[in-house]
């Protein structure tokens, strides 16, 4: 499970993140909504440990930095980067190889497949699509079989039957007892399999709801996250 | 360490193996290779100081400027953007997985080594012009190798250490630079100072850059004592130098590897900021361009139809560059004047603007990877504007050839004060650059229009340097044969001037019709 426990973080004379805390607990998909400018990107690369911060981001009960939290944690970036000279079955041999990984092989063939890749096994990184290059990050960070998985803007460059298969990798991470954070714009595209919404606005966690709250209230989230990220627009003006 | 090892193993091989893929650029890649060599071999070989034996002092004194030069523009770079060893899949791939921080750092130490190959290649492609004016020792193309390989390993480092100090406070970075600024200042004023008292530019050169403070400055002198070592032999500066870099790399590497285990932060701007210069070097563009837009400047993009497109271009510039055009390039050819001042041997006086003429062509062809027309294609306005196709090329390329003219103004006003040459000679040649820049990139245009959007910018940029050598050779041998029949530089300038100004036009009205028949790059 993750758990960010009072997380800042200051660029110069801008304060992107603002004392943020929020838990995902095992077996649980929260979604980090939120406006441009929110802070949500700079959470992400805190938990992501690719950013100094203040406070605490414990991933398994260990600080995201250390060595065991990363062992368990599988990260889908925005703009998925890869290697440009490694085929795709590489590299999710490089990520066997770095997670120290044993009998990786059938399960690495099996995502392929459910991804529509199995047949790109040898193509190198630069001669994939925006989409592809995405379907391959999302199968390198579920290879490692994460207890808890961050997917920043996921269905972005996705094929209909790429979202289709995703979301319900999403909902078998969640069966499986995996922690799954994803971080998106569009609130339609993870509508039918949050569990838990956290709302950014100016680096603050505005509004924390369970599904069951939600349902409970009568409102929609589309209609909740206009109430709370404009209200506080107008409170200001 | 295993995995990391890994991926540097299969890039590698799978580099190998797609160029044996493909015929063409394993040809290119051969003919590369065995020039690589012929001037690895040439260097070694020649014969040294066939045109002139200037003195070791003024050896020292250019290596130590040269790289003084280097290291102030790469650090100052570094405190602005950090330095990185990454690319953005390192960041998201290996960053990310349960790997210790100093063994991913060695890794991206030794990704950097196969950057040090491209420096050298430019180094030794120095030899034959070093050689020809200096009485060079036997093992002067090791030992300018060896102070590259030392420049390239350290200023990362330095880069790295400083940007993770500067990163903290913006005060901290403002400190920086404003030390690095005053340190560069206070040198020109201590050179400006000395000239004015000798009025001799190699003298001064050697009195300051030469001086027992530069040879023995920490860094800059000792890099600049082991390339000078080329020319002076083996004495107590290199060994100092060597010695000193030694311990600098070694130190540092260790300072990094054992103690900062939170560097990523550190290193992810450089990255992006890397990949970004990477992404535009393979497009083709200059990697300056996307160093700074002036956020301050505002203008209004006037004139209608294809003329927007100039009006445009030119409130681009402005946004780039505090001095209308004056970029990087300005930079250069005004060094490249001062230079060829300085080892332009005595023999070529008579013919010295038509001398500076032909270097200069030459480097425009080499060095102007990609005009910013090109840039258009890349979207979809120029395709769209209701224009005709010959209006939209002319006014697309209008402010490269501008850009052209300021730099070949620059280059021939310092030579022709330098070399006091008279006001015709000077303009003529000013034109005759302009002229030549516009062959270059209408032949461009023309390879485009014929060959389309070739998928390698390599392999475009190669079959417009032999489509211009092509063109242009006709006039330069009308010109050979001007300057043999009547012998003044004027008229060689000239003859050579009014071949690229024809072929410029015929190019233009061949390569007109280009928005008809290319395709938006992306």
């Amino acid at each position: 499970m993750l758990e960010v426990r009072n997380l800042s973080k200051r660029f110069d004379k801008v304060q992107a993140v603002d004392g943020v805390s929020f838990k995902v607990n095992p077996g649980e998909i929260a979604v980090l909504l939120g406006p441009n400018g929110a802070g949500k990107s700079t959470t992400i690369k805190c938990i992501a440990g690719l950013l100094r911060f203040e406070g605490q981001i414990l991933i398994s009960n260990k600080g995201n930095k250390e060595i065991e939290a990363k062992r368990v944690f599988g990260y889908i970036p925005e703009t998925p980067a890869l290697y440009e000279n490694l085929t795709v079955w590489e590299h999710l041999e490089f990520i066997a190889r770095a997670y120290g990984l044993k009998d990786w092989e059938d399960r690495a063939k099996c995502l392929l497949a459910r991804f529509d890749m199995d047949d790109k096994k040898d193509k190198l990184g630069k001669e994939l699509s925006k989409g592809m290059r995405q379907k391959l990050s999302i199968c390198c960070a579920l290879l490692i079989n994460p207890r808890m998985v961050m997917f920043d803007e996921p269905m972005i460059g996705l094929d209909p039957k790429a979202i289709k298969e995703l979301k319900s990798v999403f909902i078998e991470l969640k069966d499986a007892g995996c922690a799954v954070l994803i971080s998106t714009h569009i609130i339609d595209s993870i509508d039918e399999v949050w569990d838990k919404v956290l709302i950014m606005n100016k680096g603050k966690i505005v509004l924390v709801k369970t599904r069951s709250e939600l349902e409970q209230s009568g409102e929609s989230l589309e209609r909740i996250f206009f109430e709370v990220t404009e209200s506080r627009k107008e409170g200001e003006a | 360490m295993n995995a990391l090892l890994f991926v540097i193993r299969k890039n590698l091989k799978n580099i190998v193996k797609s160029t044996f893929r493909k015929p063409l650029a394993l040809i290119g890649y051969i003919i590369v290779i065995l020039f690589i060599i012929s001037i690895i071999v040439y260097s070694f070989a020649m014969p040294s100081g066939i045109v002139r034996a200037s003195s070791p002092e003024l050896f020292r004194g250019i290596m130590i400027l040269v790289f003084a030069f280097f290291y102030y523009t790469s650090l100052k770079l570094g405190i602005e953007k950090g330095s990185s060893y990454f690319r953005m899949a390192d960041v998201n791939l290996a960053f990310t997985a349960p790997l210790k921080p100093n063994q991913i750092l060695l890794y991206g130490f030794i990704n950097q080594l196969g950057g040090i190959l491209i420096l050298v290649f430019i180094a030794l492609c120095q030899m034959p012009n070093l050689k020809n004016n200096f009485i060079m020792e036997p093992y002067g193309a090791a030992v300018l190798i060896l102070a590259v390989v030392a420049y390239t390993l350290s200023y990362p480092l330095i880069s790295m250490i400083i940007y993770s100090w500067t990163s903290v406070k913006k005060e901290r970075k403002v400190l920086v630079k404003r030390i690095f600024d005053g340190a560069a200042i206070l040198v020109a004023l201590i050179f400006v100072m000395d000239l004015a008292r000798t009025r001799n530019f190699s003298k001064s050169l050697i009195d300051v850059f030469g001086s027992p403070v530069a040879v023995y400055f920490p860094v800059i002198g000792w890099t600049g004592s082991i390339a000078s070592s080329a020319v002076e032999g083996f004495d107590t500066a290199f060994y100092v130098g060597t010695a000193g870099m030694l311990t600098l790399i070694t130190g540092l590497s260790m300072l990094l590897y054992n103690m900062n285990h939170d560097y990523y932060e550190d290193v992810l701007e450089a990255t992006e900021y890397a990949e970004q210069v990477i992404k535009a070097k393979r497009e083709g563009k200059n990697a300056y361009v996307i160093q700074k837009t002036r956020k301050n400047v505002h203008g209004s993009v006037s004139g209608q139809g294809a003329r927007a497109l100039f009006s445009k271009s030119m409130l681009e510039q402005r946004k780039a560059s505090s001095v209308l055009f004056f970029d990087r390039m300005s930079v250069s050819v005004v060094l490249t004047a001062i230079i060829l001042k300085l080892v332009m041997p005595s023999e070529t006086k008579d013919f010295s603007l038509l001398t500076v003429l032909c270097i200069s062509v030459y480097m425009l062809l080499l060095i102007q990877s990609q005009a910013r027309w090109a840039e258009e294609l890349e979207k979809p306005f120029v395709f769209l504007i209701p224009a005709s196709p010959y209006q939209k090329l002319f006014y697309a390329t209008l402010a490269d050839h501008l850009k052209n003219m300021l730099d070949g103004a620059l280059l021939f006003i310092l030579c022709g004060i330098f070399f006091r040459e008279d006001a015709m000679s000077v303009v003529m040649s000013i034109l005759s650059y302009t002229a030549f820049g516009a062959v270059f990139i209408y032949a461009e245009v023309l390879t485009r229009r014929i060959f389309g959007n070739i998928h390698s910018r390599r392999l475009m940029l190669f079959v417009k340097i032999i489509f211009s050598l092509v063109l242009l050779l006709p006039g330069i041998i009308a010109a050979a044969i001007v300057g043999a029949l009547i012998g003044t530089q004027f008229m060689i300038i000239g003859a050579l001037g009014a071949w690229a100004f024809i072929l410029a036009v015929t190019l233009f009205i061949f390569s007109g019709a280009i928005f008809n028949n290319i395709e938006a790059s992306s």
